[in-house]
């Protein structure tokens, strides 16, 4: 089991790398589209509101330590109609995965490989994923440690966005209704999504549970910090009509800039981005395989990796138009609050009715 | 030994070849422009450099000039590149020239294949002709001959000009939001071919817009005092030349020579209770005296008179830049902006382009003389 743990610094920057993803790139435009140019107030409600989530499922954890969330459903819920939820979360988990895939191949296919199949494109993400998630937990969070600090680099990138802005383009404030903006901070809670690996990651993480708390909350502040200031800074460098018609924004705003060596800024913009949605895949994907190992009662999970992968590559190929990709975006991310913002509350509450909770640990 | 496996058909993968673009398969234009025909056709002239060997052994650059029309600026593309030889790519473009009548149409309907493209090159210059764009990019150019073609000449130019702060610095992705905002209109560089069968290209000043629409120009010693009251801080060289005297016999005495250390600008809209809306801009300017030709610049008193005649002369003619604008209808310092932004309210019920030349618009600038070279 040692080996398969996880530190608290490792939970924190794997948590970090499975939220920060594919929504990048298309925050702000779905932002905007809803909540016009108090999208960013959405945002830090739905950071505030993914706190919540985040709360229930620490304590959920806490009840039942070194399980997972596919350990945990049929002890409280019984036997059988555990196996169905376990079934859901795991299809839950894999649709996740899917959609990663097909929002990745959607964006390279259109940026940068336009005549490359697109089944070899999300072949060579699935295959990694596969190759991956056959480490143990600690092996990946160290690779997700290693990753990070590439992150600078997209940053430091969309800072020099800031050579040419209009700070005027944030006002005004608070004109669209706090409707429209509640409306689209589940938007906004869509891409800050990864905090749900917790579910099972925190099973691997050894150490006091109110330091795990903190490194979960301190991780999603970073992603939500990180996101704000992608979003403030697309506002201000597009017009308000202008940005509801780019619907990758980020890339968009770097394509125009170039330096003396780099012409092209959104090409090493992705080259990093693409590290960042890997791993977010393999998170989602590696999770999705201990669900497959606890469905099929498998020793390993490992040896449910090939399986899992072929899954999602078979499904991820299927859409191959931009409007289909935006329905399996919708429904996908509806059941991914459902599952991933909401459930875990009421499956605390569940746990705390029922007074269940592992043998041993001490009622707080 | 598994992972050797798994690493087999990785590599494989790796050698993948569907996306290549051979350079020596295509051309690459550094130079397009637009015109409308009489019958609304788009007609497309585009600018390939092709290097030549020369018997001495050094490379000539030889401009190639094609151009072909269509109804779009898409398809008069494709119907260019079924001229070449080889494909034409835009990846390189360095400027796009519109002649003046397609600028007075719609720029935006031209340039959606550029925004459109994700190869295409968004830091290309954009500028307005006099004349035809085809006229500027065929110019076969004496300074040019010998190094290089067409396109960087052209921004070279630009750049020099947006360096002299004739012109505002912009391109094709800069313009982009501005003319998206209902709230803010842009300029852009206006050329004009000189020297009889054009040997030249002359920057005259700049091209004002409305929406996506050019409504007329402002001509190059205005158009300086135009690019400061933008807010640009000082370009590298923002001088200009003012008649300050009119008293001295000889007309060269009259004239004073600035250089703008730096600009400072104040601008305010204001909406009174009554709903009228005021704009106003203030500029303080710190500027060196690059040429004075009468030479007594020794004693404070002297300053101050000059500081006090170029206040005067240079707040004469912003106020005169400002009507022009008011008259063209085109608001490039963003007063609409302002509105949209703080007084949202009032924005909403008026309409823009009815009343932005109706409203109360002052522009003054305020000069303080910082230095005046190494002689006094």
């Amino acid at each position: 089991m040692s080996s398969h743990s996880i530190t608290h610094r490792q939970l924190f920057f794997l948590i970090i790398q499975s939220q920060i993803g594919v929504g990048v790139l298309s925050l702000p435009y779905s932002l905007f589209s809803k909540a016009k140019t108090d999208g960013w107030i959405a945002l830090l409600l739905a950071g505030i509101f993914i706190q919540c989530s985040i709360l229930a499922i620490w304590k959920l954890c806490d009840r039942f330590p070194r399980s997972t969330i596919f350990d945990i459903l049929p002890k409280i819920m019984g036997k059988h109609l555990g196996f169905v939820f376990n079934f859901i979360y795991t299809m839950h988990f894999a649709f996740i995965s899917i959609l990663i895939l097909a929002l990745y191949n959607n964006v390279v296919g259109k940026w940068i490989l336009f005549d490359t199949p697109h089944w070899v494109i999300i072949f060579i993400m699935a295959f990694t994923g596969a190759y991956f998630i056959t480490s143990t937990p600690r092996e990946m969070a160290r690779f997700f440690t290693i990753v990070t600090p590439l992150l600078l680099i997209l940053l430091g990138l969309i800072l020099y966005a800031y050579t040419d802005v209009h700070l005027l383009y944030i006002f005004p404030v608070g004109e669209v209704g706090l409707s429209s903006i509640i409306n689209s901070s589940s938007d906004a809670m869509v891409s800050l999504l990864g905090f749900d690996v917790a579910l099972v990651f925190l099973a691997y993480t050894s150490g006091v549970p109110n330091k795990k708390l903190k490194v979960i909350s301190f991780a999603s502040l970073c992603v939500t910090l990180i996101y704000f200031f992608i979003v403030v800074t697309t506002f201000i460098f597009f017009n308000p009509l202008e940005i509801v018609i780019v619907p990758e924004p980020v890339l968009y705003m770097l394509k125009a800039f170039s330096f003396t060596v780099i012409e092209r800024t959104d090409l090493v913009f992705l080259s990093v981005w693409i590290i960042s949605v890997a791993t977010s895949f393999i998170s989602y994907l590696f999770v999705a395989s201990k669900g497959v190992q606890t469905l099929f009662k498998l020793k390993k999970h490992e040896s449910a990796a090939p399986f899992i992968a072929l899954f999602c590559f078979l499904i991820a190929i299927i859409p191959n138009e931009k409007l289909e990709i935006l329905t399996w975006n919708k429904y996908i991310s509806i059941t991914s609050l459902l599952f991933s913002g909401i459930a875990p509350i009421f499956l605390l509450l569940i746990a705390v009715i029922r007074k269940k909770r592992e043998k041993g640990t001490a009622s707080s | 030994m598994k992972k050797v496996l798994y690493l087999v058909p990785i590599l494989s993968l790796l050698t993948g070849c569907w996306d290549q673009s051979m350079l020596n398969q295509t051309k690459l234009i550094t130079a397009g422009g637009f015109d409308y025909t009489k019958n609304g056709k788009v007609v497309t002239t585009a600018a390939v450099p092709q290097a030549v060997a020369t018997e001495a052994g050094q490379g000539n650059i030889m401009n190639q000039i094609f151009s072909a029309s269509g109804f779009t600026a898409r398809q008069s593309r494709l119907r260019l590149d079924r001229k070449v030889s080889e494909r034409l790519e835009a990846s390189k473009n360095q400027i796009i020239v519109f002649g003046e009548d397609a600028a007075k149409k719609d720029i935006y309907h031209l340039l959606d294949v550029f925004y459109r493209d994700p190869k295409s090159a968004l830091n290309a210059k954009l500028a307005v002709s006099s004349g035809k764009a085809s006229e500027i990019i065929s110019t076969d150019f004496e300074e040019t001959k010998q190094s290089t073609g067409v396109g960087e000449y052209l921004r070279d130019l630009i750049r020099s000009a947006e360096e002299g702060a004739t012109i505002p610095k912009e391109n094709i992705q800069t313009v982009c939001p501005v003319m998206f905002d209902p709230g803010q209109d842009f300029a852009l560089p206006y050329l004009e071919p000189v020297g009889g069968k054009g040997k030249a290209v002359n920057v005259k000043g700049v091209a004002l817009f409305r929406g996506h629409k050019m409504v007329g120009s402002i001509p190059e010693p205005l158009s300086v005092v135009y690019t400061m009251l933008t807010g640009e801080a000082a370009t590298i060289q923002m001088s200009t030349t003012k008649k300050i005297w009119h008293k001295k016999d000889e007309d060269t005495l009259n004239f004073a020579t600035i250089k703008v250390k730096k600009n400072k600008r104040h601008f305010n809209v204001l909406v009174s209770p009554t709903g009228e809306i005021s704009a106003e801009i203030k500029l303080k300017t710190k500027v060196v005296i690059s040429e004075y030709p009468q030479d007594n610049l020794s004693k404070p008193p002297e300053i101050k008179e000059i500081e006090k005649l170029l206040s005067k002369k240079l707040s004469k003619d912003a106020q005169e830049v400002i009507k022009r604008l008011q008259k063209m209808n085109s608001d490039p310092y963003g007063v609409g902006r302002k509105l949209i932004g703080f007084h949202y309210p009032t924005w909403e019920k008026l309409n823009w382009e009815e009343e932005y030349p109706k409203i109360k618009f002052k522009a003054s600038i305020e000069v303080d003389v910082v230095g005046s070279g190494i002689i006094e």
